[in-house]
């Protein structure tokens, strides 16, 4: 029986399934002393504020008196002339998600039932549908699907909003929770209602759920001796593929002359997997700098040099697009700032910071993104997302059709064309040589 | 809300893209009177809650304390709780919401059918600020602004890259104040400034227009402050203007509601006696019933087709259901959205407020309407949007439409309705046919 921290630290770019707690302790990490402060530090604020809640409001500040008097008069009236009665639980639950959703699509919160589900590391939700959802501003938003995956059969593509989960109003959730609704037994068939932008009525797509096949890298060589390689999400079984891949590519005969990582519609993997990621590129130059509220220390996270594969110099464009997030954010932004790629197609998500699980007195808990990802010059990601070099050729306006567009091979894809252009201007080479001097 | 939003955005093209103000309203009681005393006894009562509210409380001041203290960024204990209260009432039924104080002040202004401004619609085309028209007797008009005009700056600030709510913020001011616009027009070799005195602007939500043989055509865009009696003053010009007035066509079609008050006000234009609509609420105070007022205020029982669809909701369907159960009117069109719940808005202590859905309504004979609509006495459908044709491009037509003045009530009401404009309008033009033919035999066999 684990003893249970007031405070474990665990990465919020983290596959979705179970593991939300997990501390960090992949070796790739270098434990810094900052970060062992951190913790001390944390642990102190905790008990500290458990002394403090005995006492509850005489030891809150004047203004949070007044904060809560707001809300206790929103409940009064709720109660009191609500058409149904409502259970006060689900009302204070509800006031407890809608507070965590206004922070960040990391942050959520836990009932009682859900925290200790967690806590058991809880994993019977083996089938998926496939799809990495974001629930902001009353809108749930398909960010990315997997190619291939249930989601994506049934037609689902990423920008799409799901107004109805069988039946039901999508209302009051968290993005974690919204993205549990899309997980569960395999054979699970959820009816969706969904609307796309440009169609006048929503869809009626269903959608079952089945366990999806690990790993989906894939790679072509095109024209000219020019690679591309299709990362479709972060998991251990794809970054394996991907160093396979790299390996295998590095051997080719003659040698290729540039490379086009594909990352966009990737809105899945940890911190710990873009590292892995990273380091197959950069060794081990820094990836990415977790930044606390100050006074909190920054942790900086660094790849291995022994893992690295893709040889220094050589020109490399990496595609991002707004279903970019996570860990291949992280992965676009360290390979950019250490001057290895080229960014080609638009803006990222802006989804990379870490949570910490803050039990409450009730046995419910608070997911709360404690620290956010800035690319190694600085620059921020979480809520703000990486604006690419070079802006991706809008296609031009179609009329969007009520069938799902298809999956262009890398041929036939606008932006592989542009992403060559770049490649052949020699412009990518110039980025990757300068890498190369001190 | 997101659904009905949405579909309101969907079904309410015109309105949507030309009023940033003109979401949808919800049926709601006038604003509740509940004095500022109410709120500060309670916040101060603790007996009013029960020790399990209290235990839950303390979760959530646990809660807030704890994310003012570690989230990664401060942030203000308002807007948390704010995301708070947003949750609690995203608990509840889908028309119940929070308004930020903001939010609020722009409901008061939709309800009071008037604000401080110049009294132009505008909207974003191609990502430029542009004008779908000045409303006629407004500063905007006389000073001679023109629809399809390009707002490039609003008092030395370029437009570009400024939202339509942040626009119209900067065009609107009190009452007396000078605004410029900067004004792009084909023809114009520079743009031009045009200096504007605001003045109160009434937003009209009645519109009118006739068809030969007496028959007139009044629109409802929506229920506000205003809307009884811009509805009696056509009314009157109608019985002046048609001899003799044979029918009235009363256009309910996309028309998401509004003030409950007011759907009983014009319900009662067209009834002479019986129930209106009631309401049943947890409470007793939230149950009442609204009767219609002796007098025939039309002058002589006139003919009568009320035209509804999918975007026809609450306040709409109230004097819809109200019309069909007593026999007044005929009902063509397709089925109603089907809302049957009474918002009552609740001001809080800091000047937000809570939207709460208080009561359910019920049509004279007893019927629900929430989630079932007002089934028409006829069924005739809209002409059909080519399949695959986009929302966007759906709203560009019809909002050049507009800006040539070729919509239905864009032309001066005296205007008769012509046949092609008929022809364009299935509904309508069924409409009319019923009440040329009047009584219509279903009308007869039930007054039987």
């Amino acid at each position: 029986m684990p003893v249970i921290h007031q405070n474990r630290v665990s990465p919020a770019c983290i596959s979705r399934r179970g593991s939300r707690v997990k501390s960090f302790g992949a070796k790739t990490f270098q434990t810094s002393p900052g970060w062992f402060s951190y913790q001390i530090f944390s642990v102190f604020l905790a008990l500290f504020l458990v002394a403090s809640w005995t006492g509850l409001v005489a030891a809150a500040p004047a203004q949070d008196y007044e904060s809560l008097r707001l809300i206790t008069e929103a409940m009064h009236e709720i109660s009191q002339k609500y058409v149904w009665k409502k259970g006060e639980e689900e009302i204070i639950y509800g006031s407890l998600r809608g507070l965590m959703n206004s922070l960040d699509p990391d942050s959520s919160f836990l009932t009682p039932k859900e925290y200790q589900q967690v806590l058991s590391g809880h994993k019977d939700q083996l089938a998926e549908a496939g799809v990495d959802l974001v629930y902001k501003d009353t809108l749930l938003t398909i960010v990315a699907a997997l190619e291939g995956g249930p989601a994506w059969r049934a037609g689902l593509r990423p920008g799409d909003h799901i107004l109805k989960i069988n039946g039901h109003l999508v209302r009051n959730l968290t993005t974690q929770e919204a993205n549990r609704r899309f997980q569960g037994k395999a054979g699970t068939t959820l009816d969706l209602q969904v609307l796309r932008n440009g169609l006048i009525k929503p869809l009626e797509l269903k959608v079952t759920l089945e366990p999806l096949a690990p790993g989906g890298v894939t790679h072509k060589i095109l024209k000219d001796s020019y690679a591309y390689i299709r990362m479709p999400a972060f998991t251990p079984e794809t970054l394996a593929e991907l160093a396979a891949t790299l390996k295998q590519l590095q051997r080719q005969q003659p040698p290729l002359r540039g490379y086009i990582l594909d990352l966009r519609n990737n809105a899945r993997g940890s911190i710990d997997l873009a590292v892995r990621g990273a380091s197959l590129f950069i060794g081990d130059k820094e990836v990415l700098t977790a930044r606390g509220r100050p006074p909190e220390p920054s942790q900086v996270f660094q790849g291995r040099a022994k893992s690295e594969i893709f040889k220094p110099g050589q020109p490399l464009v990496v595609l991002v697009d707004g279903g970019t997030a996570r860990a291949s954010e992280a992965l676009a932004g360290a390979l950019r700032d250490q001057y290895r790629a080229v960014l080609l197609g638009s803006k990222t998500v802006g989804l990379c910071g870490l949570t910490k699980t803050l039990p409450l007195k009730d046995g419910s808990a608070l997911v709360m993104t404690v620290a956010q990802c800035y690319t190694p010059n600085g620059q921020k990601i979480h809520g703000k997302g990486l604006e690419p070099e070079v802006a991706g050729k809008t296609p031009a306006v179609t009329t969007p059709g009520v069938t799902t567009p298809p999956k262009l091979s890398p041929e036939q894809d606008p932006w592989v064309t542009q992403a060559l252009e770049i490649l052949k201007t020699g412009k990518p080479r110039k980025v990757a040589e300068k890498a190369e001097k001190p | 809300m997101t659904l009905r939003k949405i579909m309101g955005a969907a079904l309410n093209l015109l309105l949507t893209l030309v009023l940033c103000w003109g979401l949808s309203l919800a049926v709601s009681a006038p604003a509740n009177a509940r004095s500022r005393n109410a709120s500060l006894q309670m916040a101060s009562l603790p007996e009013v809650i029960s020790p399990a509210t209290d235990a839950k409380l303390k979760v959530l001041a646990q809660a807030l304390a704890l994310v003012e203290e570690q989230y990664v960024e401060p942030k203000t204990p308002k807007d948390l709780i704010y995301g708070a209260i947003q949750g609690a009432v995203s608990t509840l039924d889908s028309h119940s919401s929070f308004m930020t104080p903001e939010e609020y002040r722009e409901l008061q202004i939709e309800t009071k059918g008037k604000f401080s401004g110049i009294g132009i619609e505008i909207t974003l085309k191609d990502r430029t600020l542009t004008v779908v028209s000045p409303i006629e007797g407004t500063p905007a008009y006389r000073a001679g602004l023109q629809a399809g005009d390009q707002i490039v700056k609003i008092n030395g600030a370029a437009t570009k890259n400024m939202s339509l709510t942040e626009a119209v913020k900067s065009i609107r001011g009190p009452k007396g104040s000078k605004v410029t616009l900067t004004i792009n027009r084909q023809g114009f070799p520079q743009p031009k400034d045009f200096a504007i005195v605001r003045e109160i602007i009434p937003i009209r939500s009645v519109k009118a227009r006739v068809v030969d043989g007496g028959i007139g055509y009044i629109r409802l865009a929506n229920f506000q402050d205003q809307t009884d009696t811009d509805l009696q003053v056509y009314l009157k010009k109608m019985q002046q203007r048609l001899t003799p007035f044979k029918g009235l066509v009363l256009d309910l079609r996309n028309d998401p509601g509004g003030l409950l008050e007011q759907a009983v006000r014009v319900a009662d234009e067209f009834l002479n006696s019986g129930l209106i609509v009631y309401t049943e609420g947890r409470t007793p105070n939230q149950s009442m019933r609204f009767y219609a007022h002796p007098g025939e205020k039309l002058g002589v029982p006139i003919p009568m087709v009320v035209l509804i669809n999918e975007g026809s909701a609450s306040a709409s369907e109230i004097v819809a259901g109200a019309l069909k159960d007593q026999k007044r009117a005929m009902i063509v069109g397709t089925k109603s959205f089907g809302k049957g719940s009474v918002q009552t808005i609740i001001p809080l202590e800091d000047g937000s407020a809570l939207r709460l859905t208080t009561a359910l309504y019920y049509t004279p004979n007893g019927i629900t309407i929430q989630d079932k609509g007002i089934i028409p006495d006829e069924v005739v459908k809209e002409k059909e949007i080519p399949a695959g044709k986009s929302l966007q491009k759906v709203r560009e037509e019809s909002l050049s439409k507009h800006m040539r003045k070729e919509g239905l009530t864009d032309k001066p009401w005296t205007q008769p309705i012509t046949g092609e404009e008929l022809d364009q309008d299935p509904q309508l033009k069924r409409a009319v046919e019923m009440i040329r033919n009047w009584p219509p035999k279903k009308l007869a066999q039930q007054t039987k």
